[in-house]
């Protein structure tokens, strides 16, 4: 029982130094280039820009590729501003995705493991030094049934990719920093986990 | 009567009271509904406004407000809320602000095409699905996306969305987590209940069935529930007036006993003098179950009321009696002056009848019946049941002096011209209006709860309760039809701002004649498959995708026109329920209104339209109502003044006697008149019904010191019969108007002063001993 006891507890501290070596100074940005494969759509979409962690709640995503967009998280309510349109609004709640996304990312950016583990449950794969890999698992049923899991790929003290796979088998993987520039003109699914595992 | 007798008696009677009270309490339904106790509406637009003044939708909605807690744990306990009440049937609609797509039924999905104006100016073509459909691209690439992806393949244009928000609220608040605040951190609610606004009752349940939904969501411990609205008010007003009414009457009841104990040093006179008066209010409602469907809380709260008038046969019984005599022997003396008295009530009470207003008609019926028994009971049952020995009142050593001194009082014949012109002086000086026409300031709330109204409806956008714009037509698709003839008007009077907001029927549902024509432009299967295949070239959406669209415009061209009775069963349907209505044969459709700046502009509205299309100012409509009402008991009260006067002649044979009653009588009700408008009052009905319960007293003080001219005993026991009804109506009504809900103030301070004035008039008035002797 003590030893059962004991061997998460070794995993979920290595994460949790991980997680803190991670924290960021907000504000924090960071390039990103996203592809989502969508079962509505025989091909990804493919759009590039911006994140911005602005501090506290608030994340800002910026698209400048292919159609200018901005859309800002906050208190709990999300604001979609496209070029020469009046901005759309809708709640946080109504996009569980956009909610997982907010917590993990502002978790990671904060270094706040503690608040992540409260949202998720969190795996843990590769070594510190090198490439590794954290596995967000939601624990609250309602949202699981709409996002499996969230995986965050990355190198040292770097995020790299961020992969969210939803329960229906869409798939959004976000390449982060620098690897953005590296998103392929068609990219597929083996691609970019490929792409995500690689050394930089 | 033997002992074994009078114990028979007693117990007949008791048992035939035990009856009709299990009787009564078996069969009596007190309905609430303030309405009835309105004129009967005689034109269609009167018949709407009565409609209006409790049912129409401005009416039947509770505005909610929740605070105390963290935003986030608000919009959890309103959305809770929002679950917890939409398939209740007392509730019509619930709204939080939250993007709701169950807003149409399921079933009717298809419909969307006829419902949304989209197609009016754009045809489902390839250059319009294309254009959508690059739009959906890019909402499919926005963290939007979500939220769009299971709605794509059915609805690629998205009407579902472009109808949720034209059902919105005109004027909706803030959104936070997804629901609607105030700027104050109050998360927002509307609830439209079934139940009328003016029906304290059904509103009661209404409020009650919110607040257990509130109390039994998680986490609602710290927060706290605030309603407002009509109904809101209507249960407080009833519940305050109420409240004060019932702990005055406990003080007045305990005092009242006192008083009689006092007066008769007997238990046994005490009991035996209740039963006609219990006898009185069993008779009274049992003849209003029989004559009516539902007895009105009023009326039975009011005939109590005038029933006090019955009170006195008992207590003159009982101050008339002597040492020795059989109490049937002293009844029978007093009896011709006891009878006048009861007919001259009743004809008094009638003028409630001829009123045509079913709650005074209730009354009439309560009180007359009530009356008869009282008055007959006490002549042909009490005297049986009264024990045989008593004390006669007339030897008690203070009501000699009293008596005296009474008799010694100056009698000058200038009196009645002094009031008169004391009267004239005072109606003529007297600040104010005469009358007063709001209703609503005779139930007056605090004003605190007041502002809260109006600080929740400014920020929910939520529609006036005065204006309301009326359209009429000889059928209710006329009237849909009329309703979005007059669209592009009312948009441009918004435009103006000319008021915030101004919601048609039509907004929820277009006529049959629209939704035809819309049918008409849906494109047939080819053609649209034709050109959604041209749109989707080069875009890289899945093949086949679509089918659900193409299948549910294909089901739109051929759907039956929605009517409202179809959409009756969805909450749309309910809310436009509420806005349409069949009365003497048309068709009425009822705009709501909100943030009215420009009445006039309003109302022009109307203009060329022969009266299809008007603004009703509820307020103005029910004043002058309520001003038509007033003139009715008026006349009605001048027929019964008439009546009396014959009675009280031939009763007494002599018209110099009728004078010597009807004259203190008469100028004592204009004196309380006087003095209630030198004091800045404004007449009400229930000033009016409360002089009526007065005059009634007032005749019998009149009527029994006019008849005292012989016997001095007589005179003694007639002085303390009137002391001891002046003294228990005063206590009662005095209570009264000490009181602060301004009904029972005004029913309290009218029969008080009205009391006071009758026994001192009747007494300076009546006839002079000496001279009677002469």
């Amino acid at each position: 029982m003590a030893l059962a006891g004991t061997a998460p507890a070794a995993s979920s501290s290595s994460a949790t130094r991980l997680i803190a070596a991670l924290g960021q100074p907000a504000p924090a940005r960071t390039a990103f280039a996203e592809a989502r494969f969508l079962h509505v759509l025989d091909r990804p979409l493919v759009v590039s820009g911006e994140l911005a962690w602005l501090g506290g709640n608030r994340l800002q995503r910026q698209v400048e590729q292919p159609q200018p967009e901005t859309a800002t998280i906050a208190d709990g309510e999300v604001t979609l501003q496209r070029a020469g349109k009046p901005a759309r609004r809708f709640s946080l709640g109504h996009a569980p995705q956009l909610q997982v996304l907010l917590e993990s990312f502002v978790a990671l950016l904060s270094g706040d493991a503690g608040r992540l583990q409260q949202a998720f449950e969190i795996r843990h794969s590769g070594s510190a030094a090198a490439g590794w890999t954290l596995t967000l698992v939601p624990r609250d049923a309602k949202v699981a049934r709409t996002v499996a899991s969230i995986a965050i790929d990355g190198y040292g003290k770097q995020s790299r990719c961020m992969r969210m796979q939803d329960a229906d088998g869409d798939l959004a993987v976000d390449l982060l920093g620098p690897l953005a520039a590296q998103m392929p003109a068609a990219p597929t699914r083996e691609a970019l986990q490929a792409l995500c595992r690689s050394a930089p | 009567m033997r002992t074994g007798g009078r114990a028979t008696l007693l117990l007949l009677w008791l048992l035939a009271l035990a009856g009709l009270g299990w009787v009564v309490s078996q069969r009596l339904r007190v309905s609430t509904d303030l309405r009835s106790f309105m004129p009967a509406p005689t034109t269609p637009d009167q018949r709407l406004l009565m409609e209006q003044v409790g049912d129409g939708p401005g009416s039947r909605l509770l505005l909610l407000a929740i605070r105390g807690r963290p935003d986030t744990q608000l919009a959890a306990l309103s959305q809770g809320l929002v679950a917890a009440l939409k398939h209740d049937p007392r509730y019509s609609q619930v709204l939080n602000g939250s993007f709701d797509l169950g807003a149409l039924d399921p079933q009717l999905l298809p419909y969307r095409y006829l419902l949304s104006p989209t197609l009016d100016t754009q045809p489902l073509d390839a250059a319009y699905l294309s254009a959508q459909l690059q739009q959906r691209l890019d909402d499919l690439s926005s963290p939007a996306a979500s939220l769009l992806q299971g709605l794509l393949p059915r609805d690629p244009t998205l009407e579902v969305l472009k109808l949720a928000e034209r059902w919105a609220p005109a004027r909706a608040p803030e959104l936070r987590d997804g629901v609607w605040f105030s700027p104050r951190h109050e998360a927002l609610l509307l609830v439209q209940t079934v139940a009328a606004g003016f029906d304290p009752d059904a509103q009661q349940r209404a409020i009650d069935g919110i607040r257990q939904a509130f109390h039994a969501l998680p986490g609602s411990a710290g927060a706290t529930l605030e309603l407002s609205g009509p109904g809101y008010f209507s249960v407080v007003v009833g519940a305050q007036t109420r409240h004060q009414a019932e702990w005055i009457g406990r003080i007045s009841t305990v005092g009242f006993i006192a008083l009689l104990l006092l007066a008769y040093r007997s238990v046994s006179s005490l009991l035996l003098g209740s039963l006609p008066i219990a006898s009185a209010a069993l008779a009274g409602i049992a003849a209003l179950i029989v004559a009516f469907p539902a007895v009105h809380g009023i009326t039975l709260a009011f005939g109590f009321t005038l029933l006090g008038v019955a009170q006195e046969y008992p207590i003159r019984v009982l101050s008339h009696r002597r040492a020795g005599e059989d109490a049937v022997q002293s009844v029978r003396a007093l009896w011709p002056l006891l009878l006048t008295a009861i007919a001259s009530a009743c004809i008094a009470y009638l003028a409630f009848y001829a009123s045509g207003v079913n709650g005074l008609q209730q009354l009439a019926v309560f009180t007359i019946v009530g009356l008869l028994v009282a008055g007959f009971s006490t002549r042909y049952l009490l005297p049986h049941l009264l024990p045989r020995r008593v004390r006669d009142v007339a030897d008690m050593r203070w009501l000699q002096r009293t008596r005296d001194w009474v008799d010694q009082l100056p009698r000058p014949r200038w009196i009645p011209l002094l009031v008169a012109l004391a009267i004239v002086a005072m109606l003529a000086l007297a600040p104010g209006p005469f009358w007063q026409n709001n209703l609503a300031a005779l139930t007056p709330l605090p004003q605190a709860m007041l502002l809260r109204d109006a600080r929740l409806r400014e920020a929910l956008g939520a529609p006036d309760v005065r204006y309301l714009l009326v359209l009429q037509a000889a059928t209710e698709q006329g009237v849909l039809a009329l309703s979005e003839k007059l669209q592009p008007q009312v948009d441009a009077l918004l435009a103006r701002h000319a008021a915030d907001a101004l919601e048609l029927p039509s907004r929820y549902l277009p006529s049959v004649a629209v939704q035809r024509a819309r049918q008409q432009k849906l494109p047939d299967r080819a053609t649209l498959q034709h050109a959604l295949a041209q749109a989707l070239q080069g875009l890289p959406f899945r093949p086949g995708l679509f089918q659900p669209f193409l299948d549910d415009v294909q089901a739109a061209r051929t759907l039956p026109p929605l009517t409202p009775e179809h959409y009756a069963q969805t909450p749309l349907g309910q809310r436009l329920a509420a806005m349409l209505m069949q009365r003497d044969g048309h068709w009425f459709g009822l705009g709501t209104v909100s943030g009215v700046h420009d009445v006039a502009a309003l109302q022009a509205l109307g203009k060329g339209s022969g009266g299809k299309v008007r603004l009703l100012d509820l307020k103005a409509a029910s004043e002058s109502l309520v001003a038509a009402y007033r003139t009715r008991i008026l006349q009605a009260l001048g027929v019964a003044s008439l009546l009396l006067v014959l009675t009280i002649t031939f009763a007494l044979r002599s018209l110099r006697r009728a004078w010597h009653v009807l004259a203190p009588m008469t100028l004592a009700t204009f004196l309380v008149l006087a003095v209630e408008r030198a004091m800045g009052i404004e007449i009400s009905l229930f000033h009016l019904v409360a002089l009526i319960l007065a005059g009634g007293l007032g005749l019998h003080y009149a009527l029994f010191f006019e008849r005292d001219t012989g016997d001095p005993a007589e005179q003694r026991r007639t002085l303390h019969a009137t002391l001891v009804c002046v003294l228990s109506a005063l206590l009662v009504f005095g209570m009264l108007a000490w009181a602060t809900i301004p009904v029972l103030r005004a029913i309290g301070l009218t029969v008080s002063l009205g009391v006071a004035f009758h026994f001192c008039l009747s007494i300076l008035m009546a006839p002079h001993p000496h001279a009677a002797e002469d």
